[in-house]
């Protein structure tokens, strides 16, 4: 009990320095929100700029726009933003479902192809086909995910005219709807399930030499069983970690496939405010990530435990 | 059981969200002919006042006045316009035959009402508001007569950019800043914006069924949109798109011969009315003193970095800033490559080596290390003036920042040197010939209103006390002599906006201030045999 209690203590503190953390580092970067708000040969008159200053809460001191600031966290109101002209949580939960629609299948077809594959490649190190595998995984792994789109683009979508090279739809039709994420999701879905395949890659070579494992196989087991019973749930620590991480920033993860794709999803809300200066949009993003990222960890935390009771005692 | 539990609610989550994003309201596939556009220019938001979204009503919403394609004003909405000659009271002739997208006569009241409602509500028309005394409506000449306070000579020019609203529609709209409107804005011109998709990042645009003119062979102009040129690339390369579109811009020249060789395009090319420059801070020294600035001219191969930075798209400038697709340009003595005398230069307006450190100091002794603010896109035109100038002894860092920082500290005065562009409105600011990016007297994003020498100031009020061709003329010609002696801001090159069209139709205009995004561009349009 005292240790759950300290444990959520810890979360609490967490999230009062990120919320602190989301309203002090914007203020802290150069540029003006007001600048921002119109095209540059556009010229405004002093009254106007103050006018927007005021309209902006900018005009306050900024203990009193910190302490405004706490007042909508604690309301759930991220303001209203000038840039992107509406309030802030309608703004992001139009943005988040597309973001989500991209990045859920991604995810778990990635956790599921990464880790199977990581496994069997783990277990079968010495194989040269699971070697080539593990070759081609390294280079996706190490190709950035804009280049990588890129590639697909031209390939894809220039050459073979099979998909779409922007937007979420044409039509708004659900094959039209699928059509048209069908290859960023693949993008993501390849370059995730490669970091996941060397993950659990590597971590099945490590558990495979200890002792239970040979325990296991002096039981009779067969290597499947051995795998999939025994190493794989210890194996798969690490990746879950990795995957509580994915989770935390699933809104802002796929910037450069929404850039790429001309998505208007998350990552570039987030873009677009951090260089506008949007401090609503930046809070509400930055905010919303933040509490992703701390239920994330204390959801893999919880898992762990059960995984591993040795663990739940630690932390 | 908890694995199969798990997986059901992920299908209906993934279901629900398939669901939820469907049918949001999107461009309908017609037989009719449509125009493709493509444009890096996006929009944040679907609001009339967003500065891309007013570019693309232009067709929509007509201006007063506009440009020709020789840069002349004319009339637009108005038949014709005249100025008293005191030039405070300006009379606009409303065109009769204009109706509304929803059937109602386009009347002087709107045109009453628009100048109100900008002086009133929008921020970026503050010179209304400061001046503006009242807008009086003449039912008998259908026309309107907008009384200033003040001599205010631009007037017939700046409302080449006002998009004239219906009142019936807007009167009840009390922020228009921050109105969302998605379907059915009402307009004026031949088409009328349809839809707003920012998921599908397409503007819509379709006829207007109440346009008396000409008739246009294009039912539907469809505007998409793309966050990165590289990907509109691959959309114009395989034929999606039927032309490309950019504000104050032309089409990458790197991929301007890709595009050519898939013999689907040709290209338009016109000169630029805004140009590349390397600004100074005039606050600061060395920059101060004219014969610094006098002999880094000399220091800057100007043909090779319009080779490089435009790709051959570019021609040396000369020292009177203004490229000659203004009106009223004058020849000033062009700008000259010639290392030695950059260094002779140097050296007789006292600025040596004294240390024999490789750098040349100032008249105080002090090293010229000088630091060199630029944004992203113009990094590469940097590093080649920072070689320039290490070539004659100066020191530059390179600050590349993004545009937000760009513009504070530019505002601060934060910087020795900058590289940055005019654009066609831009140059026409103010006193016109790019005098509103020196003035100091004035801010904004774009401008440097780093120029507080008041011979340059006299120029600009003169500019600005007058509507006679003769005497703009005149003073036009006295501002690039003044550019030419003083150089506050060094042209690197002037070029060329090339826009490449689809074979597929012809009957293409451009105006220096939109390009091909005009009027008659849409009601030209013909279909190639």
């Amino acid at each position: 009990m005292k240790m759950r209690s300290k444990k959520i203590a810890r979360y609490l503190i967490a999230l009062f320095v990120i919320f602190s953390l989301n309203f002090i580092i914007p203020r802290l970067m150069p540029g003006d929100p007001i600048t921002n708000l119109l095209g540059e040969d556009y010229v405004m008159t002093e009254e106007s700029l103050q006018e927007l200053r005021e309209k902006m809460g900018l005009d306050e001191s900024l203990p009193i726009q910190y302490l405004n600031y706490w007042n909508g966290v604690f309301r759930f109101d991220f303001g209203y933003s000038y840039h992107f002209k509406g309030p802030v949580s309608s703004i992001i939960l139009s943005r988040m479902k597309w973001t989500l629609l991209l990045l859920i299948p991604s995810i778990l077809f990635s956790a599921i192809l990464g880790s199977l594959m990581g496994s069997i490649s783990g277990q079968k190190s010495s194989s040269n086909s699971y070697k080539t595998l593990t070759l081609i995984e390294l280079a996706f792994y190490s190709t950035p995910t804009f280049f990588l789109s890129l590639i697909f683009l031209y390939i894809f979508s220039f050459k073979l005219g099979l998909f779409p090279i922007k937007g979420f739809y044409y039509s708004g039709g659900i094959l039209d709807i699928l059509h048209h994420f069908f290859l960023p999701i693949s993008i993501m879905t390849i370059f995730l399930t490669s970091r996941n395949y060397m993950i659990m890659r590597g971590s099945v070579i490590q558990e495979k030499s200890k002792l239970y494992v040979v325990y296991a196989k002096a039981k009779g087991l067969s290597d499947r069983q051995v795998l999939f019973k025994h190493i794989f749930k210890n194996a798969s620590l690490p990746l879950l970690t990795l995957l509580a991480l994915d989770f935390g920033f699933i809104l802002s993860g796929a910037l450069f496939i929404e850039i790429i794709f001309s998505m208007n999803g998350m990552g570039n809300l987030i873009y677009e405010a951090l260089l506008s200066r949007d401090y609503p949009v930046l809070y509400g993003s930055f905010m919303i990530i933040s509490i992703m990222a701390v239920l994330a960890n204390a959801f893999v935390d919880f898992l762990y435990g059960i995984i591993d009771p040795r663990i739940s005692d630690s932390v | 059981m908890n694995k199969g539990l798990s997986i059901v609610l992920m299908s209906i989550l993934c279901i629900s969200l398939i669901v939820g994003c469907v049918n949001q309201g999107t461009p309908e596939k017609t037989t009719t002919t449509t125009i493709k556009i493509g444009s890096p220019n996006t929009i944040k938001a679907a609001n009339f006042f967003d500065t891309n979204l007013g570019v693309f009503s232009k067709i929509s919403n007509l201006t007063l006045t506009k440009m020709d394609e020789n840069g002349k004003i004319i009339g637009n909405m108005a038949t014709k316009y005249e100025a008293s000659n005191n030039d405070k009271v300006w009379k606009f002739y409303i065109n009769p035959e204009l109706y509304w997208s929803d059937g109602k006569k386009v009347t002087p009241e709107d045109v009453k009402f628009s100048v109100e409602y900008y002086a009133n509500k929008i921020p970026y028309a503050g010179w209304i508001k400061q001046r503006l005394k009242a807008v009086t409506v003449i039912p008998e000449e259908n026309a309107v007569e907008i009384l200033f306070t003040e001599p205010y000579t631009r007037t017939n020019l700046e409302f080449t950019t006002y998009n004239i609203l219906p009142k019936h529609v807007w009167e009840s709209i009390q922020d228009p800043m921050n109105y969302i409107q998605i379907d059915n804005y009402v307009g004026c011109g031949p088409f009328f914006i349809s839809n707003v998709n920012l998921d599908s990042q397409i503007v819509t645009l379709k006829k207007n069924p109440y346009w008396k003119g000409k008739q246009s062979v294009v039912d539907t102009i469809e505007i998409h949109m793309y966050k990165t040129n590289d990907a509109l690339a691959l959309d114009l390369e395989n034929g999606t798109l039927d032309v490309y579109y950019k504000y104050a811009g032309s089409y990458p020249y790197s991929n301007i011969q890709k595009l050519i060789d898939t013999g689907k395009y040709a290209t338009i090319k016109k000169m630029n009315v805004g140009l590349i420059f390397l600004g100074m801070n005039l606050q600061r020294q060395p920059m101060s003193d004219v014969n610094f600035r006098n002999a880094i001219s000399y220091a800057i191969n100007y043909d090779e970095i319009a080779k490089i930075d435009a790709l051959g798209y570019g021609t040396a400038p000369n020292r009177g800033f203004v490229p000659p697709t203004m009106e009223f340009y004058k020849e000033t003595p062009k700008l000259e490559y010639n290392l030695e005398k950059a260094k002779q230069l140097l050296n007789e307006a006292g600025y040596k080596d004294g240390n024999g450190n490789g750098i040349l100091e100032t008249t105080d002794g002090k090293d010229i290390k000088l630091i060199m603010l630029l944004r992203p896109e113009y990094v590469r035109s940097g590093e080649l003036v920072q070689d320039y100038l290490k070539k004659v002894g100066i020191e530059t860092t390179l600050k590349s920042v993004d545009s937000s920082t760009w513009i504070s500290l530019k505002d601060k005065y934060y910087y020795d040197l900058t590289i940055t562009r005019t654009t066609p409105w831009g140059m026409l600011m103010h006193a016109q010939w790019g005098s509103g990016y020196f003035d100091s007297r004035r801010t904004g994003e774009g401008v440097l209103h780093n120029l507080s020498d008041p011979e340059f100031l006299k120029i600009c009020d003169n500019i600005l006390s007058t509507t006679d061709s003769g005497k703009l003329k005149i003073y036009a010609y006295d501002l690039q002599d003044y550019y030419s002696d003083n150089l506050p801001g060094i042209t690197l090159y002037w070029n060329e906006n090339i826009t490449p069209y689809s074979k597929k139709f012809s009957g293409w205009y451009v105006d220096p201030l939109f390009g091909i995004y005009n009027t008659e561009t849409f009601l030209n349009l013909q279909k190639a045999s």
